[in-house]
């Protein structure tokens, strides 16, 4: 282990930001619940030294005894990487990264070939325990079939043999590069080129792992899906990529969890998720988003620069991305949709929290190619403490997408004078027989309607969260159970301390 | 590009105004705005080259307004060819600016510009000269309407600067008409200070012929309890940018902003605006509407800016955009930058066609589908066209001219 | 009294009409035949069609006729413009009467009536004479003059659309009415100027077609014909205490017949 210090969180005390409208009596300081998944797994891993060349790429390549298209696609996107500059576009302010200061490949020491679980490091299976996600036989969730990345490599995929049964095919991506090849070298950098972005092509250059999911025709996955990722060295960068594939007219829905330890250095995170929906077909992607997300100084946290998109190829195609996004000190995520069969569907329905000194830059692209497209857009952005929470959107309407709409509606609540929300809409129509609506509200908790739930006996604390819980629900109802309830919850831990 | 390889050798002025001097300073180094930037990405390239591709003309041709002077009071301003202004009635004046007066307020102003936001205004600025600027300073109360033509000449770049002060406490309806000849340049920049109490109702009316080129710049500074309204229109330019900056310096003050533009055949038209609330209370409500056709092409950028201090803000901006060919497009992008939190904000945006069913029902009571669409249209238009301060019996100019269109 | 109606020509045959929308088939197959001096009265379910087969005999763009024909005084008129439509003689009264912000209610409904004159070679009018004729015909749905100055149906009641559409009818004087839920969302009072201004206008000449889901209406203006709509087609006729027998029994009832047929 690199790093291994767990940071002691001090109970923190805020005042109260609307100090001008609540009575003395109200003013109860708040002990801030510290980051729950904050601990380290003392594991013995097996790392490669820092830094990024082609000779660490080609190790990457060959630990991993990867075919050779792999192998030359990881070469390509690294020249390109190399061209490339770092964005600064967005309303974004952090340290430079220094990458060749992190290291590019980290997996705990275990077996070489395991076969069952029971072989897996008990270590493991208990963070995981630790984390709400076991993975063991007696214990595993119902119904949920989990596939669980522990820095670079995945560790586990539970309901294997259930998923198998219907032909899904469920697994980590480097097991997919082995068992499945021809599937990978089709689809892998379809939907998110290597030339896509500066962190795209850095991620297409030093993947590591991820998941793979692949749902033949005809077929509705029996379960959800889901993949929990887990950062647990600090001078690890992690850069998993997920690939779904849903053929036609099946359907799937994914989840995806993720949290980090505490450290106080930045530790970037730099993913690329690509879906792919044939005709009929129908991916639902939801995340909830828990990384560290620094102090409340703005010292360590994760940087989450996320490529995410997904290709609506086929007629009558759905691809719909929600997420809720508490964690991480820096947010880079543009959830997209390339809507290209005929009356297909893109959705994107966003909670996005920040707080302290937590920036976040985050928003989708409805790109309308093909004929009676439909998108929605329905952000939410809570900006409390010092933090900057932006939406940045694209809506565009190509020249033959006749018929198509698009409604966005994009509101920030802003709590406490410190914090500040943006929004930047891009909209693009080239097409006059297609409709495009856009509207974006700033709100405050309103002192009357604090009022009111008080006056019925709600605390402080309680009435704050039922309306930013109120205020997110057209996105919650979007969410799969029991994630709904979880985020939820996580919104509220989060504001602890922020409102009163 | 003429005027750019004139800027950069800095031979294309004699006589030069400290003013010109500054500014032709800020451009030598980078004479065009970078092409990348928010504000000039979505702009024409050859088409700002085309803008640029005339010689300044400094003298003004006569120039006959196209319509006729018919309400009696009314005050008729021709950029270029008033040069001594001071009228001095019971109960209000209208001076000039003095020469001191002039050069200390667009000094400050230059002093805040930034390259890519006020290029449109540093290129004024180099290019026009004294007999091209026109600074006025209003007082008083009863102020006649009054009516500022600019005008660029066939085949020229032509540069005029306006500069009006309204003291506290007065109200003034001010209509700016700019027109371009076929084959023409105009680089209109214009500054407003409004101090306390007082009122600005401003038309701006622009539009041209055939080869027509605008750049025009309107920067508003509202000191407390002003208010201002400005309604715009702007047609027929083969290129034309309007922008908009306004700044409450002290919050407290109130903006409505109704614009249009009208794009047909391969023109571009676009309206950028910038907001800026540097004080609480503000208020703004504002709506752009954009209509093209053909293988035109709008723009609507608009962008709010509401700092902590900016409390109790309450401000609105919608874009509504028609897009009536396959051929056309439109751009707009709303944004909102928001630090304060006891804020009232909202925006909205919309790119459509006429309206089907409001089409089909007045089909169904017998009106074709082109008087149903002109009657859309032109309702589409009133709300922009009936908050311009032009007298009820231009409208029938306005209309046809819209018509002509 | 009615073999002498059927001894003048029809005002409107609809022969087996078919018609579907987004390729969804919403008619199938409805066949109808008005006489001047006919009410009808269509009767169903919210979806049974009734709306849409509507739309279609005033020419809506958005759906298409897949089958069958319509047929106006002995002419086919499927490939009629909606304007056309109007201007010959067919009015629709609409269930939602769109808001048309901006265009003032006077001036549209001056262009629409012009356009009618046109047709039938008289001569049009003038802002002052249609203010006259407006007045006059104004008093029929009892509506106050400062309607005439707000945009078209912006801000109205529910009660004043449907009064401004009758209002349109009394002007356009059209061959053949087709009035869809006119009485829905009104008060009695509303329903009985509503009803007394269509039983004004319509006369020996005109046929009307009443949609409606409740007796209510049919109380104010008895029809000659009621019509079960179910599943784009009519699936029974009858005389008008068939709608009485259908109020009392509910649609339920009607579900017999579909399984009948």
């Amino acid at each position: 282990m690199g790093v291994s210090f767990v940071r002691v969180y001090k109970a923190n005390c805020n005042k109260l930001f609307l100090d001008n409208m609540v009575n003395e009596n109200l003013v109860k300081d708040v002990v801030k619940e510290p980051y729950k998944y904050g601990f380290v797994t003392d594991i013995e891993t097996e790392k490669i030294e820092k830094g990024l060349n082609e000779d660490i790429i080609k190790l990457i390549s060959q630990k991993k005894e990867e075919p050779r298209f792999l192998l030359d696609f990881r070469l390509k996107a690294f020249k390109k990487w190399q061209k490339m500059k770092e964005p600064d576009w967005a309303a974004l302010g952090y340290k430079k990264i220094d990458y060749q200061d992190i290291i590019y490949y980290s997996a705990p020491k275990q077996k070489e070939k395991i076969s069952s679980l029971d072989e897996v490091d008990p270590k493991l299976l208990e963070t995981f325990d630790k984390l709400g996600i076991p993975l063991t036989e007696q214990k595993k969730l119902t119904n949920v079939a989990v596939d669980a990345v522990f820095d670079s490599v995945s560790i586990a995929t539970t309901f294997r043999e259930e998923l198998a049964k219907h032909g899904v095919i469920f697994c980590s991506i480097s097991e997919a590069v082995k068992n499945h090849a021809d599937l990978i070298e089709k689809y892998l950098g379809t939907v998110v080129p290597a030339s896509d972005n500066y962190f795209a092509a850095l991620n297409s250059a030093v993947f590591s792992d991820g998941s793979f999911v692949y749902i033949p025709k005809g077929v509705t996955c029996p379960m959800d899906l889901s993949s929990y990722f887990r950062i647990n060295s600090g001078d690890t960068g992690q850069f998993e990529r997920t690939l779904i594939i849903a053929e036609e007219s099946s359907s799937v829905s994914y989840l995806e969890g993720c949290t980090a330890p505490m450290f106080d250095t930045n530790t970037l995170h730099a993913a690329v998720v690509e879906l792919i929906a044939l005709d009929d077909a129908s991916i639902k992607y939801s995340t909830v988003q828990n990384w560290y997300a620094g102090d409340e100084e703005g010292v360590g946290g994760i940087f989450n620069f996320v490529t995410k998109r997904g290709k609506c190829l086929g007629k009558r195609s759905k691809i719909s991305w929600s997420q809720v996004e508490t964690g991480s000190a820096i947010t880079w995520k543009y959830p997209s949709c390339l809507l290209l069969g005929e009356e297909s569907v893109g959705e994107f329905y966003s909670v996005a929290l920040t707080n302290n000194l937590q920036q976040a830059d985050t928003g989708t692209k409805m790109i309308h190619i093909g004929p009676k497209t439909k998108s929605t857009i329905v952000s939410k952005g809570i900006s409390a403490g010092n933090s900057k929470n932006s939406y940045r959107g694209l809506v565009k309407m190509g020249t033959k997408a006749t018929g198509s709409r698009n409604y966005s509606q994009c509101d920030s609540m802003l709590i406490g004078d410190q914090a500040s929300a943006n929004t930047f809409p891009y909209i693009k129509s080239q097409q006059p027989n297609s409709e495009i609506e856009h509207e974006a509200s700033t709100c405050r908790i309103s002192e009357d309607q604090l009022f009111y739930l008080q006056s019925r006996g709600i605390e402080f604390e309680e009435a704050v969260s039922m309306m930013v819980s109120g205020f997110c629900r057209d996105v919650f109802n979007q969410l799969p159970m029991e994630f709904a309830a979880e985020a939820d919850k996580l919104l509220a831990l989060k504001l602890e301390g922020s409102v009163g | 590009m003429e005027i750019i390889e004139k800027i950069k050798t800095n031979k294309s002025i004699d006589n030069q105004t400290e003013i010109q001097k500054i500014c032709l300073d800020k451009l030598q180094s980078s004479p065009l705005p970078n092409p990348r930037s928010e504000q000039w990405r979505l702009s024409n390239k050859s088409k700002l080259s085309n803008f640029l591709d005339y010689s300044v003309n400094e003298n003004n041709s006569k120039f006959d307004i196209p319509y006729p002077k018919n309400s009696q009071n009314n005050i008729r301003l021709i950029i270029g060819e008033n040069c001594q202004i001071k009228l001095i009635e019971k109960n209000y004046s209208i001076r000039q600016l003095s020469e001191d007066e002039l050069q200390k307020y667009i000094k400050e102003q230059i002093s805040c510009f930034n390259q890519n936001e006020n290029w449109s205004d540093l290129l004024n600025l180099s290019l026009s000269c004294k007999n091209n600027i026109l600074g006025l300073k209003i007082n008083g109360s009863k102020i006649p309407p009054i009516e500022i033509f600019s005008y660029a000449s066939s085949n020229s770049l032509n540069a005029k600067t306006l500069i009006i002060f309204l003291e506290k406490n007065c109200n003034v309806e001010l209509l700016q008409v700019n027109l371009g000849e076929d084959t023409s340049s105009l680089s209109q920049s214009t500054f407003f200070c409004l101090e306390e109490n007082s009122s600005l109702n401003h038309g701006v009316v622009s539009f041209g012929i055939n080869k027509s080129n605008l750049l025009n710049s309107l920067n508003v500074i509202q000191q407390k309890n002003s208010e201002y309204n400005l309604g715009s229109l702007h047609f027929k330019f083969n290129y034309a940018r309007f922008e908009i900056r306004i700044k409450q310096s002290e919050g407290n003050a109130k903006t409505n902003i109704k614009g249009m533009q009208i794009t047909k055949k391969d023109e571009q038209i676009s309206t950028y605006t910038k907001i800026d609330f540097d004080g609480p209370n503000g208020f703004l409500d504002q709506i752009n509407k954009s209509l093209a056709d053909d293988k035109s092409h709008a723009i609507f950028e608009g962008s709010i800016i509401v700092p902590k201090i900016a409390q109790k803000t309450d401000a609105s901006q919608l874009s509504r955009n028609l897009l009536l060919s396959n051929r056309a497009q439109i751009d707009t992008k709303p944004q909102l930058e928001i630090i304060a939190d006891d804020v009232k904000c909202k925006h909205g945006a919309t790119i459509s066609q006429l309206n089907e069913e409001e089409l089909f029902y007045m089909r169904t009571r017998g009106i074709t589908l082109t008087e149903a669409s002109k009657l859309q249209l032109s309702s589409y238009f009133q709300e922009i066209i009936s908050f311009i301060p032009v007298s009820k019996d231009r409208w029938d100019l306005l209309d046809q001219l819209l018509n002509e269109n | 009294m009615q073999s002498k109606m059927k001894e003048s020509d029809p005002i409107l045959e609809v022969e087996n009409l078919s018609a579907s929308t987004d390729n969804l088939p919403i008619l199938k197959g409805v066949s109808l035949t008005v006489y001047p001096g006919e009410i009808h009265a269509i009767m169903g379910r919210n979806g049974c069609g009734k709306s849409t087969f509507s739309k279609i005999i005033a020419g809506h763009p958005s759906y298409t006729i897949t089958n069958g024909e319509i047929k106006f005084l002995g002419e086919n008129i499927n490939s009629l413009e909606p304007e056309e439509r109007s201007q010959s003689g067919i009015f629709l009264g609409f269930q939602y009467p769109i808001e048309i912000p901006g265009v003032s209610n006077l001036e549209f409904l001056r262009v629409s009536t012009n356009a009618r004159r046109k047709f039938l070679n008289k001569e049009e009018l003038d802002t002052f004479d249609f203010e006259e004729l407006v007045k006059e015909k104004l008093e029929i749905v009892k509506m106050d003059q400062a309607f005439l100055s707000r945009s078209v149906n912006q801000g109205f009641s529910g009660g004043e659309k449907k009064r401004n559409e009758i209002l349109q009818m009394a002007l356009l004087e059209p061959k053949i009415a087709i009035l869809d839920e006119t009485d829905s969302g009104l008060d009695i009072d509303a329903l009985r100027i509503v009803a007394s201004g269509i039983k004004r206008i319509s006369n020996a000449q005109t046929g009307i077609i009443l949609i409606t889901h409740y007796q209510r209406l049919l109380d104010e203006i008895k029809p000659n014909y009621v019509h079960v709509m179910s599943d784009g087609q009519i699936i029974k006729t009858g005389e008008s205490d068939l709608a009485l027998e259908l109020e009392k029994k509910g649609y339920e009832w009607t579900d017999n017949f579909i399984k009948e047929t």
